[in-house]
């Protein structure tokens, strides 16, 4: 089998600059719920803290031999705590998983305060309050808190990954503004304002976008990375049709993408569902300045027919595979991907949203292995 | 006038729908048939799904709207002569996923097609289910899924209605985000999908079959 001749950093770049390397970058999105069931960990004390989570992110890294990519930061619960209602391991019976309770938090009239001073120092300054019965001050100061340690945790996993010569992706989850929206005042009634208020919705989009952009860069600076999250899970033609993404949804993420290209950043597209009718318009971005990361619902060939030889496209291995599949079975798939999408280029080993809860270790083991030995043992 | 609450629903035309539903009731029109006009709304809305001219966001919004309709009309269809259902189901979204949204719409269409709809909510316990199934004899269980937890609990629901003689006597379907092909078998159901209006569809068609 030949040897590696590249570190994951250059692994991983080579990828999105649409370049073949020396095989394919492996980035699976480690979720601490999968730490947990891999290592075999108490849920309610692994998310006792993000500190925590993050001891057991590493803890599976390590035990299944490292991977290329990484992120830093645990999507933790004390971030989602602050502008949600969760269900934690540890706080509420029988959950072994963190997951937040999607409600109305945002009320129509919230609309207004969004249109003047945006998204961000509205959930700050107004949400957070409301949902914690503190002041707006208190309020203020708790999400500062949050952002602060979760800074410290973010910075924390950089220095430990990389020193077990892994790269770092981007450095925090960050959700589309529509997205974020559509969370926060929830899907149905996000819908009912998109369609019966739009004029509304604009608004509330025009005045975040720009926060949107430099909190971004800020992240990016701060933690010395060069690549972005924007996470949507629901945009996407799955569930709205085209002209609802052409007006709330897609002129933002082409101005998003400008804006950190032109300071050297790339955006990660966490795309969840099926967006195959949507990806034609990523072709109008700058070649190499984001990547697409698919679910498994998005067919991930026609996929790569459609974005060949202009954006990176990390894929992609089913929840359902790695959770009911056989270790043969995610090889088999692992390697159907590496050879048609990953052939030329432009390809990253990834897992189809987060690697789930119920992952079965041998099939994560069998999807890295896959991943670092695949390409290699052909040579 | 018929054509016109069902083409306001088909157009997604909430307030119109409701003040003509409010007209009509105080009108004192026949409940049953007022709720035949919001039914047709409802099934050409999944026409136009099928035909890809609404998305989602479409079914979501028809959904809401019959819905809200169906709350107006309870208290006269409650004094209303009784009409048989079209068939029964057990809906679940199982313990550790509290995800609703698509279980929610699939029972707002099968509401809307005439069905009988027992909706147990989120984080459910197989017992919970099970215990129902005993009381109410469906002819289908539908769960509805998003989070790979979820998916034990499924299968020991599926494993004691089969133990106890009950699954043969009915219909099991799981849909939602992470369902495959390989979720249907592991929890061996006889219907999978990630279309709402699909699973719609099978009720139809089995029922249709019965």
């Amino acid at each position: 089998m030949a040897k590696e001749t590249m570190t994951s950093e250059e692994r991983l770049w080579s990828a999105i600059r649409l370049e073949k390397p020396d095989r394919v970058p492996v980035a699976p999105l480690m979720s601490t719920a999968a730490a947990s069931t891999l290592m075999n960990l108490d849920p309610a004390k692994v998310y006792a803290s993000a500190q925590d989570q993050l001891d057991a992110e590493i803890k599976a890294f390590d035990a299944f031999g490292g991977w290329d990519g990484v992120i830093g930061s645990p999507l933790s619960a004390e971030e989602l705590g602050l502008y949600f209602k969760i269900r934690k391991p540890g706080v509420d019976e029988g959950v072994t998983e963190l997951q937040t309770i999607e409600e109305e938090n945002t009320k129509f009239e919230d609309y207004d305060t969004i249109t003047e001073i945006g998204l961000y120092p509205y959930l700050m300054e107004h949400l957070v309050p409301r949902l914690h019965n503190i002041s707006p001050e208190e309020g203020t100061q708790l999400t500062d808190n949050v952002q602060t340690t979760l800074l410290e945790v973010g910075m924390r996993g950089l220095v430990e990954y990389q020193e077990r010569g892994a790269a770092p992706l981007f450095p925090v989850w960050y959700p589309h503004p529509f997205f974020q929206l559509s969370l926060t005042r929830s899907m149905v009634s996000l819908t009912e304002d998109i369609y019966y208020h739009p004029e509304v919705v604009d608004k509330a989009m025009k005045a975040s976008m720009q926060q949107y952009i430099e909190m971004g860069i800020e992240i990016c600076q701060a933690t010395g990375l060069n690549m972005c999250n924007c996470t949507e899970e629901r945009a996407g033609a799955a569930i709205y049709p085209l002209n609802v993404f052409e007006r709330f949804w897609w002129p933002y993420a082409r101005e998003v993408v400008d804006a950190f290209w032109s300071e050297g950043i790339v955006t990660w597209f966490h795309l969840d569902t099926n967006w195959i009718k949507n990806l034609p318009y990523f072709k109008e971005l700058p070649k190499g300045s984001a990547i697409i990361d698919l679910d498994g619902t998005t067919d991930i060939f026609a996929a790569k027919e459609i974005l060949r030889g202009h954006l990176c496209i990390s894929s992609d291995v089913h929840a359902t595979l790695l959770s009911l599949g056989t270790p043969e079975e995610v090889e088999n798939y692992c390697k159907k991907v590496i050879d048609e999408v990953g052939g030329d280029g432009g390809l990253i080993l990834s897992t189809g949203c987060t690697v789930p809860g119920a992952i079965k270790p041998e099939n994560f083991r069998a999807m890295i292995e896959t991943g670092k030995n695949y390409e290699l043992s052909k040579k | 006038m018929s054509e016109n609450l069902s083409k306001a629903l088909t157009e997604l035309k909430r307030d119109e729908v409701l003040d003509t539903l409010k007209r009509r009731i105080d009108n004192n029109d026949d409940p049953i048939q007022l709720l035949e006009e919001c039914r047709e709304g409802m099934t050409v809305v999944g026409e136009l799904y099928q035909k890809g001219e609404y998305y989602l966001a479409e079914m979501m919004l028809s959904a809401k709207i019959f819905s809200e309709a169906t709350t107006l009309l309870e208290p006269a269809l409650s004094k209303a002569r009784p009409t048989e259902a079209m068939g029964r189901i057990v809906l679940a979204t199982m313990k550790g996923d509290i995800h609703d949204l698509g279980k929610n719409i699939v029972a707002a269409l099968l509401k809307a097609q005439g069905f009988l709809v027992d909706d147990l909510g989120v984080d459910v316990e197989p017992a919970r289910v099970f215990e129902k199934v005993k009381e109410v004899k469906p002819d289908f269980v539908g769960f509805s899924c998003l989070m790979t937890g979820a998916f034990d609990a499924m299968k020991q629901t599926s494993e004691m209605l089969e133990e106890a003689g009950l699954k043969d006597k009915l219909k099991m379907m799981v849909g939602g985000g992470v369902v495959t092909s390989r979720v249907k078998e592991y929890i061996n159901a006889d219907f999978h999908t990630v279309d709402a209006a699909e699973g719609v569809d099978y009720c139809m068609k089995e029922i249709g079959g019965k």
